[in-house]
């Protein structure tokens, strides 16, 4: 049995000497190993992204997770507690924090409560609360599944985004993107796997680290879509350089590599004569992926999109749409600031309602779309931050509060989740669990499962470690939550 | 021969192959053929660990697994395995008894469950781990023929399955190949043309010339640099979040120097590890400290300290435990081993010696610096330029008496502060201030003197700071840590190494990380010799003998010559560990010389070249993608050390980290130097290095992965830099022609129809081509 490449070699050999001679420029490789569709069959090729069954049957086929970085206040969101409200300003119970470590422990951290800052009300034929803040988001909470007690294990934002996208606190680890695209490869024929998409004023803490493929070689690596010049680095030929000649020297590296393939006989020169097929048509696949003067005034309207060429998370809400048309796989979306502690510049009385606003309609809207043209049911949507916020209020210039690793609140829709749930349940002051805690390995678990990937069983060696990434402490699928 | 016969002794082949043996009358081994099925299946629960331990049942020693569980059956009783509870819980099928357990254990195969039951038969008999006992002193086979050692171990094993070498490679790939693996380099055109000249007369003299050549071009310790500072996990900047940048470009430096002359690899280790404590220790000794100083530094807000500074140290111990053991150890930082002998207790011990450190910044000089001795002389061109300054103040005083007011303010901020100064309480400084505006600008003496205190003022202060490790005069107190958290200490350990592998030796009262470092580099040490021959081993043939090269335990991947490897490191240790006789030794032999071409019987009796009867094309490292271009384009600056530069990026790179840092393109020759110095922020590496798995320098790299991705076609394709050396590339070929250009980039000569095909295009699009070839950026 022949692999695909030597497939490949036999019949480029043939065709290379009895078909075509040198120079011939009617060579198509093209014709041999490219797909006409931009989603790709299974066993096309045997690069690293070819796409691979999965081992149990696949609910989701894509993920995209709206990661509000920064540490979203569940408590102005979605965690309505009269309680708190009520004892405003009062010391919480020592039996609440001791023990416990929180970031800025020596400085603005304290312990008074601080009552919620925010009107709620319940929505939707699940009565799920929602504030004021999110009134786009409170009309679908009949499709979201709601978990109110997620937690996590590191309280200062680099660390604890590392850990929401790669289930551990180090650096060098593979994010969840890659694992995915490792694991499945990549239905999309011109376009990366795995892409990342940024907006907000700064970019996420931690920086590219949190796409990163670790471990894993680079070719699962998250590829940002920049908002400015190319939206893939190195996409466009460089200034000078017209598409015909830029044509000819592809041609002909391809019809060198093609020489040296059937010379040496090494495989790995036909994974790089399809790299640069793929580069090629990246080039025009990318740019026509960012064009999106197709998309109707209507279907623009539900982002809440003004302006299409402005670089807005509703315009990213719209490419992750438009990413899974195309196949691709895994696909985050950062929004900063929600690091909200009551500096003049972060504080939940001004900023946590722009920041809101900015989001609102998009994530309600992307869920909208996805629904009416069919995707939600093989399209899982994440909302969630790297950790929430304390019932404790912080002493700075204005209200805000420290980041909370034990209870927060985060959402899923589609690929397989259930509508209108909710999902643990945290005590009177929103601070812990009573019911059900949710630690982030078991929503990493979940994620995995819907794609039919087996978190215990997605592994590589690494010094001496079978990496996952579940990591080694015990978890498992919210079977609850799935339909 | 039959056809039947052919596929029966094919068969055979794939067998031996698989296995490294073949079944038949040789007795079964422990290490080779059951310890792999044991340590895969059985002891993640009836292993080493303790805490882990199910049913009291130990499988890892023959004492624990002939020594009644607490079911009160024995699992294994030698000579009888149909006494074996091992062997009837492997064979059952009720579900309750069945082992391993269907819930998370790996199912074993009927082919392994036959091996472990001949095995009992054959009397059970145990053996310690193949890399804890000392390498074998083995001589190499007798192969009719065949002089070099090395083919004569390689050549043994293909006799096995029939399988010959591969002829000699053509002379232009084995230069280029010979050239990149040693320096990093390709050959100019005139070293080929040398080269192919003197191979015609005499092919064996001709080569050994070359090898001799590159081993002492300064560029050898380049290339073997950078390899060391991927396990070094080098890079310019903190790391974490903030990631701002750092300066210990002299440990690099260090690096590249010592490689260059030879220093013998247990002095070598030494330095790194403890050059702070030898006695009178040089600056040199304690830059090489740096090497447990490109750990990360957080300078997050709000964060506890003592966390990362904890997070480091684990760090150092398992990078050591990786570098110089092969070993995991970083595995027991919050539990005993699973699978190898090493309890949480012995991490510990070894974090230990770790934990006794400041972490100071030191000034370097230049090298040759007598610091005492300029000190001295700093202090008499003081005096010379007070006195000067002394005899000619009248001349002062009068230029300051003429000064117009206009004048004044047209004056530095310096030079007004030190008018407003009365004359008498003026610094030196400032006087110098004064009468470098007029007075001593006219005069050659003035001039002189001045020059000569700042160059003697620039060697005190020296060229730049490097981070050093330092002891502390108070040791930490250290203790176990539950499960490798920080605010959960236990209880107290001293300084000690793991009692399964040789005694350290100690002069003191307490072991010091010198008597560590010399505990690494020990006669007895059965490890380190080979783990580092073996990684040397890997980056010619882009597998070692050991394949997993990070894991020697119990987990690793057996060695697939394990006579060579024993053989290499007793040669390596008994040549006084001199790295530069290890590669001679390697790239003498046939078995690097042969060509690379793929092979019908290769591809069908082992594909994945194990044996090696061939070669291995293998892509470039990604600092040297860049060099080939730049030599091959002719821009290639050879200047060597000194400070990171900054070669142009895309714009907007920058902006991915947290922190926004800037990137001020050099210019000059700074923009043309070799990739491994271009500047490094862990957080937002260089793209067209990373892009080709240049390795992050967050945790020791000991293998770069070689991906071959769509990305790195478009950097080759459109990054500015790449599209910059296609520019000089066209000039190449306007100038001296396409055929020599190609040479410059391959190394070979174009065929006729390699020509004509490059030949239709234009100047600047021929040169994007063969940047671009998958032969430019591969060593056949």
């Amino acid at each position: 049995m022949l692999t695909p490449s030597e497939q490949l070699r036999q019949q480029t050999r043939r065709h290379f000497f009895s078909r075509c001679g040198i120079g011939v420029g009617a060579m198509a490789l093209s014709d041999l190993i490219a797909q006409e569709s931009p989603r790709r069959s299974p066993a096309a090729d045997d690069s690293p992204l070819a796409p691979r069954k999965s081992a149990l049957p696949p609910t989701a086929r894509s993920i995209i997770f709206l990661f509000m970085a920064g540490g979203p206040s569940q408590l102005e969101l979605f965690e309505h507690k009269p309680q708190l409200d009520r004892l405003n300003g009062q010391p919480i119970p020592e039996s609440f924090i001791a023990g416990k470590r929180f970031a800025f422990m020596d400085s603005s951290h304290r312990t008074e409560l601080l009552a919620s800052r925010r009107r709620f009300q319940q929505h939707g034929d699940c009565g799920a609360w929602v504030s004021d803040l999110l009134p786009h988001t409170a009309g679908i909470v009949d499709e979201v599944s709601f978990v109110k007690t997620c937690q996590t294990e590191l309280f200062n934002h680099a660390p604890a985004k590392l850990f929401m996208n790669t289930g551990s606190g180090l650096f060098g680890r593979p994010s969840m993107g890659s694992w995915v695209t490792y694991g499945l490869g990549s239905e999309s024929n011109n376009l990366p796997g795995f892409v990342v998409l940024q907006s907000g004023p700064r970019g996420p803490r931690g920086g590219g680290v949190l796409w990163s493929s670790g471990m894993l070689p680079t070719s699962f690596q998250g590829v940002p879509l920049r908002n400015q010049g190319d939206p893939i680095l190195n996409l466009s030929t460089p200034a000078g350089i017209n598409p015909q000649d830029q044509q000819q020297v592809v041609d002909t590296v391809r019809q060198l590599n093609l020489k040296r393939l059937v010379d040496t006989g090494d495989p790995e020169i036909s994974t790089r004569i399809n790299a640069y097929e793929m580069a090629y048509r990246m080039q025009s696949s990318a740019p026509e992926l960012m064009d999106t003067s197709g998309e109707t005034p209507q279907t623009l309207a539900m982002y809440g999109i003004q302006d299409p060429g402005e670089s807005t998370f509703a315009r990213n809400c719209l490419l992750a749409r438009r990413l899974v048309e195309r196949g691709v796989r895994f696909i985050q979306l950062y929004h900063t600031n929600w690091d909200h502690h009551g500096g003049p510049t972060e504080n939940l009385e001004k900023h946590l309602p722009e920041v809101s606003g900015q989001i609102d309609q998009p994530c309600a809207g992307l869920i909208r779309d996805l629904k009416q043209r069919g995707l939600l049911e093989n399209t899982l949507v994440v909302w969630g931050g790297e950790f929430g916020r304390t019932p404790m209020g912080e002493v700075r210039e204005s209200t805000g509060r420290n980041h909370h690793i034990d209870a927060f609140t985060m959402w899923f829709a589609g690929g397989g989740f259930k509508g209108g749930e909710i999902y643990g349940q945290t005590d009177e002051l929103g601070f812990g669990p009573v019911e059900n805690p949710c630690h982030v390995r078991n929503i990493h678990a979940t994620l995995l499962h819907q794609l039919g990937l087996d978190h215990e069983h997605l592994s590589v060696r690494f010094q001496g470690l079978d990496v996952r990434l579940t990591g080694v402490e015990p978890s498992h699928v919210l079977h609850e939550l799935l339909s | 021969m039959s056809c039947r016969t052919r596929s029966f002794i094919l068969i055979c082949c794939l067998t031996v192959l698989a296995t490294g043996r073949s079944f038949g009358a040789e007795p079964l081994q422990f290490n080779r053929d059951i310890l792999p099925i044991l340590s895969d299946h059985c002891f993640a629960c009836h292993g080493f660990d303790s805490k882990a331990r199910q049913a009291n049942l130990r499988l890892d020693t023959q004492e624990g697994a002939t020594r009644p569980a607490d079911s009160g059956m024995q699992a294994i009783v030698p000579g009888e395995p149909e006494h074996s509870e091992l062997i009837r819980r492997l064979l059952t099928d009720d579900p309750d008894l069945q082992m391993p357990p269907q819930e998370g254990g790996k199912p074993v195969s009927a082919e392994q469950k036959s091996l472990l039951s001949r095995w009992i038969t054959e009397g059970a008999t145990y053996q310690k781990h193949w890399s804890f006992e000392p390498p074998a002193q083995v001589d190499p086979p007798q192969i009719p023929q065949v002089r070099h050692p090395i083919d004569r171990f390689v050549q043994a094993r293909l006799n096995q399955v029939s399988l010959n070498p591969s002829p000699i490679a053509a002379p232009e790939t084995l230069l280029r190949r010979v050239s990149l693996d040693l320096i990093g380099l390709p050959p100019s055109i005139d070293e080929l043309n040398e080269f192919l000249r003197a191979s015609a007369d005499d092919q064996e003299a001709a080569y050994l010339d070359v090898v001799e050549r590159l081993l002492s071009s300064p560029h050898y310790g380049e290339r073997w640099g950078r390899w060391w500072l991927d396990q070094a996990r080098y890079a310019d900047s903190n790391g974490y979040s903030i990631d701002a940048p750092r300066e210990i470009w002299p440990y690099r430096d260090w690096v590249i120097q010592s490689l260059n002359a030879d220093l013998p690899f247990n002095e070598f280790t030494i330095q790194q590890l403890a050059g702070d404590l030898l006695p009178e220790s040089t600056e040199s000794q304690k830059i090489a400290t740096g090497f447990h100083r490109n750990t990360q530094i957080n300078q997050e807000g709000g964060i506890d300290r003592e966390q990362f500074r904890i997070d480091s140290v684990f760090d150092r111990v398992a990078t050591t435990g990786t570098v110089w053991l092969g070993l995991t150890v970083g595995c027991c930082q919050c539990h005993d081993h699973k699978f190898d002998p090493i309890e949480q207790k012995e991490f510990y011990r070894l974090f230990a010696f770790f934990n006794n450190q400041d972490e100071p910044n030191l000034k370097v000089h230049q090298p040759g610096t007598d610091l005492a001795e300029v000190r001295a002389a700093q202090k008499t061109a003081q005096q010379q330029l007070a006195e000067f300054m002394q005899q000619h103040l009248a001349k002062l005083t009068a230029w300051e008496n003429r000064l117009t007011s206009a004048e004044k303010n047209k004056l530095s901020k310096d030079a007004q502060r030190a008018l407003e100064t009365a004359p008498e309480k003026r610094s030196l400084a400032q006087q110098q201030e004064l009468f470098a505006v007029e007075v001593g600008k006219i005069s050659s003496e003035f001039q002189t003197l001045q020059q000569q205190l700042t160059e003697l003022t620039n060697q005190v202060n020296g060229i730049a700071t490097t981070m050093v490790l330092q002891e502390r005069a108070q040791p930490r107190q250290t203790t176990v840590f539950i499960k490798g958290d920080f605010t959960r200490p236990a209880d107290p350990v001293t300084p000690g190494t793991p009692a399964i592998l040789h005694p350290l030796v100690t002069t003191s009262e307490s072991p010091t990380r010198l008597d560590l470092a010399r505990w690494l580099v020990d006669d007895a040490n059965p490890l380190t010799g080979r783990v580092i021959v073996n990684r040397i081993w890997q980056q010619y043939f882009g597998r070692g003998i050991v394949e997993t090269e990070n894991d020697f335990g119990t987990l690793g991947t057996q060695p697939s010559h394990p006579d060579l490897l024993d053989w290499l490191a007793v040669e390596f240790r008994s040549n006084g560990w001199s790295l530069k006789d290890l590669h001679r030794l390697i790239v003498t032999s046939h078995t690097y010389r042969q060509s690379s071409g793929e092979r019908d019987d290769v591809r069908r009796i082992d594909p994945r070249n194990l044996l090696l009867a061939r070669q291995q094309r293998l892509r470039l490292d990604a600092e040297i993608v860049r060099d080939v271009a730049l030599k091959a384009s002719g821009l290639l600056s050879e200047k060597m050390g000194g400070p990171p530069v900054f070669p142009p990026i895309p714009d907007g790179v920058m902006g991915q980290g947290q922190v926004r840092r800037s990137w001020k393109a050099s210019t000059g020759p700074d923009r043309y130097r070799r990739g491994l110095y271009t500047f490094v922020y862990r957080a937002t590496p260089p793209p067209s290095l990373s892009v080709f798995d240049a390795p992050d320098g967050f945790s020791s790299c000991t293998r770069r992965s070689r991906s071959n991705t769509p990305l790195q076609a478009l950097t080759l394709l459109n990054d500015a830099a790449f599209f910059e050396f296609a520019q000089a590339l066209q000039k190449v070929i306007a100038e001296d022609g396409l055929e020599t250009a190609f040479r410059r980039c391959t190394g070979r000569t174009p065929d006729a129809d390699e020509l004509a095909l490059l030949g239709k295009l234009e100047g600047l699009s021929a040169a994007r081509v063969l940047l671009n070839l998958d032969e430019t950026v591969t060593r056949e």
